[in-house]
């Protein structure tokens, strides 16, 4: 059985997933000693799954 | 010996004795009120010996105490639910001092340090500082009705 996502659905999810990620990155960046390209991978990686979680938790205590 | 660390000095004497006091005297809403505010005594206290002291690893400790204060205060909050339920402790004045307290000394290590990141991560703290510490008193005094504990 296949299930079909509304495109605007789709879309919605990924741009707060990159709002997440984006604010996320942004705060590691702000708050390491060295800004260096280990860092960079580092940050953008622990970001990419803060911004999951940060999606799920939003959803999960959004009830209104 | 310098201004920083002077105002550091008189800061934690000051705050963290009257937090102190708080804490082991009185009914439970005074006391949880007292915990909640202690860490708007340590974390500016904490910016002020960095800048002091000339050591920027001191905000990492300023950061973690905003950051975790305010959350211990919410365990005390959903903890103490059936207490805090009787008494609805509030202390607004004390609370928005020491958001005052907090936002004059953020500001003036920021204007201490050269622009740049340094400035972003104290702007991250003194936020943290003063939001956390606001949305706790608020949880201590009832304001969050619809959340089952708070």
């Amino acid at each position: 059985m296949t299930r079909h996502t509304a495109p605007r659905t789709v879309l919605l999810a990924a741009g707060e997933l990159l709002a997440w990620w984006a604010g996320l990155a942004m705060l590691w960046l702000v708050l390491i000693t060295t800004v260096d390209t280990l860092e960079r991978i580092v940050g953008a990686s622990c970001a990419a799954v803060g911004a999951l979680l940060a999606r799920a938790g939003r959803r999960a205590v959004t009830w209104r | 010996m310098n201004g920083w660390i002077l105002a550091a000095t008189v800061e934690l004497a000051g705050g963290g004795a009257a937090a102190l006091w708080g804490v082991t005297t009185g009914p439970t809403g005074r006391r949880v009120i007292a915990q909640n505010l202690a860490t708007s005594a340590l974390c500016p206290a904490l910016l002020l010996l960095s800048q002091g002291y000339g050591r920027p690893s001191y905000v990492d400790l300023a950061l973690l105490l905003a950051l975790l204060g305010p959350v211990g205060t919410l365990v005390f909050a959903r903890l103490l639910a059936a207490e805090l339920e009787r008494e609805r402790p509030s202390a607004w004045a004390l609370t928005w001092a020491a958001a005052g307290l907090g936002a004059v000394v953020v500001a003036a290590v920021c204007a201490a340090t050269a622009p740049g990141r340094a400035t972003v991560k104290l702007l991250v703290v003194g936020a943290l500082l003063i939001g956390g510490n606001v949305i706790a008193s608020r949880a201590l005094s009832g304001g969050f009705q619809g959340v089952r504990g708070g």
